[in-house]
């Protein structure tokens, strides 16, 4: 057998032939093991190797008709307008000498178009275009008095009567307008990679992204509040850049990551629509999300020798933000004028896969990663707006470093019968929390069996306990804290999971698939805080194929949540207690008929119904209820496609959204909390259509 | 026509996908060998022929003699592994052999095994694997060995296909469709009141995962869940002046990726979510029944009405104003 060796794997070797003893039979077919001495590749001449060159694909254009008084069913079909039109293409060229590219267009007009666009000479290097689009639609119906949206003052009509309460803000409903809250990104990228003759290649890739739109937001004074369109106007800069070079068997690759955002609006400032209560303030001003960057640089490799491979990265970040400071309505002097923020990571991942028979497996890996927040510790005078005067605080930069050892081994006791088991421990430090360190441990095991025929099955367990060093719930609250709340992601908590999936094939045509997955979270040192949440959820899903031309599959899931916790009003024991029940109900289903009219026409109909429902209950004595809290989502999608003449096919599409939401708890109008003015009732209730006829033609 | 066959050929490939990826046996056209030999006789006699190396007299036109009729392995010579110009294409190497192993005697009948790739092969998904990997060995596929994907016994071919001229889950308005395949609970989120825009394809699996393993938790593509939603989300990476600790921390603290009953991703509603965490003398402590039979309503408070707590404290993510502490500007 003839081994391609190199040092590092010569190295290896030597320090690991102890417990490698079968190294000279390696696993596997691996090109690099391939015995290739009596090969005569002067004889290989390919010639009925059949390469097509030119140029091939398809194009397509669409128009369509959407019928819908909702901008969010936008999201389903990714037309705002009445009309919508679109350009599909897949094309591709090949040169008898090696050069190629392609076009790949997909949806291009509609809100969700993609397009790629790849030149170069394969195997050697490749440029590569791009743009995506991805809008995301809340609704535009959210009523507000504020002129502006879009910028960054909001400002309330000349005529406005500010008041106490909303409900006497005479000028509130004349002056409504409403605003569409929805968000869209537009990405733009350019890359380039080059792959050199043997070892190494290089890469670098360039994108733009612009992201547009309102999203909601609320100012307040005191215990008055306005719900605010923020304008979102980024623009993120990503490179991303790196080299890689690979021997048989060993391969490392150094990568730099770096990423530039930018807010164009760096404050919000709107008017107080109430009267002015603590600090006289007609006008209260926001910090936006300010600018800022980051840059990871990461080196990783890989060595495989024999039957064990070990891998490991180490990256080290930064990511830093100097933006400077509003100032607007804030009148106290500040320890500097922007904060010069910096947080550094770190990380190191050692993993070590080993096969030490052809039955047994073992893994086991280490992480490390580190948070640390550099930026200065200072004094920050904070604006009195209530009945306490202007206190000073701390900012608290906060530092996490986590470690993490796995150990695992699969052990197969026979063909299609396989056991896992391992045991995960991480450990969190933290600063400035209630509590600086947490530890937890898991044991878990998962048994698969797919010997016989028809079946395949398998069933995992898990169970994890974590607790850490003492809690200090007040120490470094401003207001004093529950000494028994423990926060849920700092609590002692003992997790448990099974899960098992069957699958059975009766007849070759059709699939039934069953899965059940059960959790439990008990937080049990806690008395104040989340103490338990529980999850259930099962699915069912089959597919049978009925004939070559007809195929149907159906799917089922329900999950059911349930989270329980406690409060105090006296700050002792507990006396209040919250329940949040979720399900979740899907069901899809889809049918398709294939060769039609002498194979020409193919039919198919897609539908999926989900019901989302929340039921909060808190009990304090008497019981209450949050009221209904629910979505419903019926989807239909009806197309037929007919193949008119050896190059031209048409489609049509039919697509049917219809959608329900409610929440009681914003079920209401602008003025139904006297201290909010709100953005009047967000349930929405629409049903919604969509008519697309394409047609595509081969090139 | 060849488009319609195209088309309808994508269905019961996906399904096809969805089933051997599941990975129970699918016996419609098993291999001639699999009639007459154990799975096991069958591993030991390519292990036997990989290591005496009798590879064709003269290469893909030694395989091409008997296989050329079949649209399915000239189809190869559309995608990149049948591309003759590249020097890293197997069409430069040993040809067909690179994957399918020395031909030995299998072209006496073909009753001889080969290597052979997806749902009918009875070759375990690690020994296909190791064929794939010898050349496809980079830092977006390290970490496959030990990886959820490859303990599950998941083949590269359970999910690819490259005698095609477009391998589908590289489309991503397919690749939805191949990862929830297996990923019910997934499928089932993507549904949910909230979530991504997964349903619609917007984003894809791919955008936050890498399926075939990364040195990150859930095979996420960044080094952290943080740095992954920061790729998109850079606007909340700061560092702020006020930082809020579990945002810092960890985004999944609040928010479920994948979708949930309530809006905007969050794990519970507010002011429940905000309660689990927040008991200091005040309003945080205060227990907030919503609808009662003494009056109260839930959407009659700010407590519980409108945005809840973010009525005020609307700087959840952090903020980067001077007296922003209480994150309310």
């Amino acid at each position: 057998m003839k081994f391609k060796l190199n040092l590092v794997t010569l190295a290896l070797l030597a320090n690991a032939g102890v417990i490698l003893p079968n190294i000279a039979m390696a696993e596997g077919y691996g090109l690099q093991n391939a015995n290739t001495e009596k090969v005569k590749f002067d004889k290989w001449a390919c010639k009925r190797c059949e390469v097509e060159t030119g140029v091939s694909g398809s194009v397509g254009v669409g128009v369509g008709y959407n019928d819908s008084n909702d901008i969010r069913s936008a999201n389903a079909f990714a037309a705002e307008d009445e009309f919508a039109g679109k350009l599909d293409a897949d094309v591709k060229y090949v040169s008898e000498s090696g050069y190629q590219a392609s076009i790949e267009a997909d949806n291009l007009g509609m809100e969700n178009g993609r397009l790629d666009v790849n030149a170069g000479k394969a195997g050697q290097y490749n440029l590569n275009l791009n743009y995506r689009q991805i809008a995301t639609y809340k609704t535009d119906q959210a009523m507000s008095p504020y002129q502006g949206a879009g910028s960054d003052h909001l400002t309330l009509p000349d005529n406005w009567q500010t008041a106490g309460s909303s409900q006497d803000m005479t000028q509130l409903y004349s002056s409504l307008n409403p605003l569409e809250l929805s968000l869209k990104r537009k990405r733009a990228g350019l890359g380039f990679e080059y792959q050199g003759e043997e070892l190494w290649s290089t890469y670098v890739n360039y994108q733009r992204e612009d992201k547009t739109g309102l999203k909601q937001a609320s100012g307040s004074f005191f215990n008055q509040s306005m719900m605010l369109a923020e304008p979102v106007d980024y623009t993120t800069d990503t490179i991303e850049a790196g080299i890689k070079l690979r021997g048989d068997n060993w391969f490392t690759a150094l990568n730099y990551s770096g990423s530039s955002f930018k807010n164009q609006y760096s404050q919000l400032t709107f008017d107080n629509a109430f009267n002015p209560t603590f600090g006289a303030q007609t006008q209260g001003t926001m910090a936006l999300d300010p600018d800022n960057e980051a840059h990871t640089v990461s080196l990783m490799g890989q060595v495989t020798a024999g039957k064990t491979i070990m891998s490991g990265r180490v990256h080290y970040g930064q990511m830093t933000q100097d933006q400077a400071f509003v100032t607007s309505g804030y009148g106290y002097d500040m320890p500097a004028d922007s904060l010069d923020g910096r947080v550094d990571m770190q990380g190191v991942n050692l993993k070590l896969v080993s096969r030490i028979s052809s039955s047994v497996r073992l893994n086991a890996s280490y992480d490390y990663s580190d948070r640390d927040n550099k930026t200065n510790v200072e004094e920050w005078t904070q604006i009195s707006i209530d009945s306490t005067t202007g206190q000073v605080a701390y900012n608290t930069p906060y530092d996490i470093t986590t470690q993490r050892a796995k150990l695992g081994a699969d052990y197969r006791i026979a063909r299609g019968m396989r056991l896992e088991a391992g045991y995960d421990y991480r450990q969190d430090e933290r600063s400035y929390q209630d509590r600086e360190t947490t530890d937890e441990h898991t044991l878990w095991t998962k048994f698969r069996l797919n010997s016989f025929d028809e079946w395949d099955m398998w069933i995992k367990g898990s169970y994890g306990e974590r607790d850490g060093s003492e809690y200090q719930a007040s120490e470094w609250t401003s207001s004093e804290s529950n000494d028994l709340l423990r926060k849920y992601n700092l609590a002692d908590r003992k997790r448990s999971m099974v899960e098992a999936r069957v699958t059975h094939t009766p007849i070759d045509a059709l699939t039934i698939d069953f899965g059940t997955r059960y959790a439990l979270d008990d937080y049990n040192d806690t008395q104040i805080g989340l103490t338990e949440s529980k999850d259930l959820s099962y699915d069912i899903n089959a597919s049978y194929l009925i004939n070559d031309d007809m195929m149907v599959n159906a799917f089922y899931s329900r999950q059911n949540i349930e989270s329980e916790q406690a409060g105090s009003t006296n700050f002792s024991t507990p006396n209040w207690y919250g329940v949040v029940e979720d399900q979740v109900d899907v069901i899809g289903a889809g049918f398709s008929y294939n060769n039609l009219m002498e194979k020409k026409l193919r039919l198919g109909i897609d539908y999926t119904y989900s019901d989302s429902n929340s039921n909060t209950q808190v009990t304090q004595g008497i019981t209450g209820d949050y009221g209904d809290y629910y979505a419903k989502a019926h989807n239909v999608n009806v197309y037929g496609q007919y193949q008119a003449t050896e190059k031209m096919a048409l489609r049509l599409d039919y697509k049917m959204e219809k959608y329900r939401d409610n929440d009681a708890g914003n079920d209401i109008a602008p003025d139904g909390i006297w201290n909010v003015v709100g953005f009047g009732s967000n349930s929405q209730d629409y049903t919604a259509h969509l008519i697309m006829l394409s047609m595509s033609y081969k090139l | 026509m060849k488009i319609i066959k195209k088309i309808t050929s994508l269905l019961p490939a996906l399904m096809a996908t969805a089933v051997l990826s599941l990975g129970f046996a699918h016996t419609a056209i098993a291999a001639k060998w699999d009639d007459k030999m154990t799975p096991d006789e069958v591993e030991a006699t390519l292990d036997k022929k990989f290591a005496e190396g009798k590879y064709s007299p003269q290469g893909a036109d030694s395989c091409l003699m008997c296989h050329r009729r079949s649209e399915k392995v000239m189809d190869l010579f559309k995608g990149v592994h049948g591309s003759m110009n590249s020097s890293k294409s197997p069409m430069a190497g040993l040809q067909c052999e690179a994957c399918h192993g020395p031909m030995g005697n299998h072209n006496r009948g073909g009753n001889e095994p080969v290597i052979a790739f997806g749902p009918d092969s009875s070759l375990s998904a690690e020994k296909q694997n190791s064929v794939c990997m010898s050349c496809h060995q980079d830092d977006k596929r390290m970490s496959w060995s030990g990886g959820h994907h490859d303990n599950a016994d998941v083949a590269c071919a359970s999910c690819h296909s490259i005698h095609t001229e477009k391998d589908q889950v590289l489309s991503k308005n397919t690749e939805m469709e191949v990862c929830t395949s297996c990923h019910t609970k997934q499928k089932a989120d993507m549904n949910k009141r909230s979530s991504h825009p997964m349903k619609w394809a917007q984003m894809v699996c791919s955008d936050c995962h890498n399926p075939h393993g990364t040195m990150s938790d859930s095979d996420l593509v960044k080094p952290s869940v943080n740095e992954t939603c920061y790729s998109c989300h850079a606007e909340k990476r700061g560092p702020k002046l006020w930082e809020h600790a579990p945002v810092t921390e960890n985004c999944v603290t609040c928010h479920n990726p994948h979708g949930s009953v309530h809006e905007g991703m969050l794990n519970t509603r507010a002011p429940q979510l905000c309660q689990q965490c927040h008991a200091s003398d005040g309003h945080a402590s205060n227990a907030y029944l919503g609808n009662t039979e003494h009056g109260s309503s839930v959407g009659g408070n700010a407590f519980t009405g409108g945005r809840s707590c973010l009525n005020c404290h609307n700087q959840i993510h952090g903020s980067n104003h001077p007296s922003g502490k209480l994150f309310q500007r």
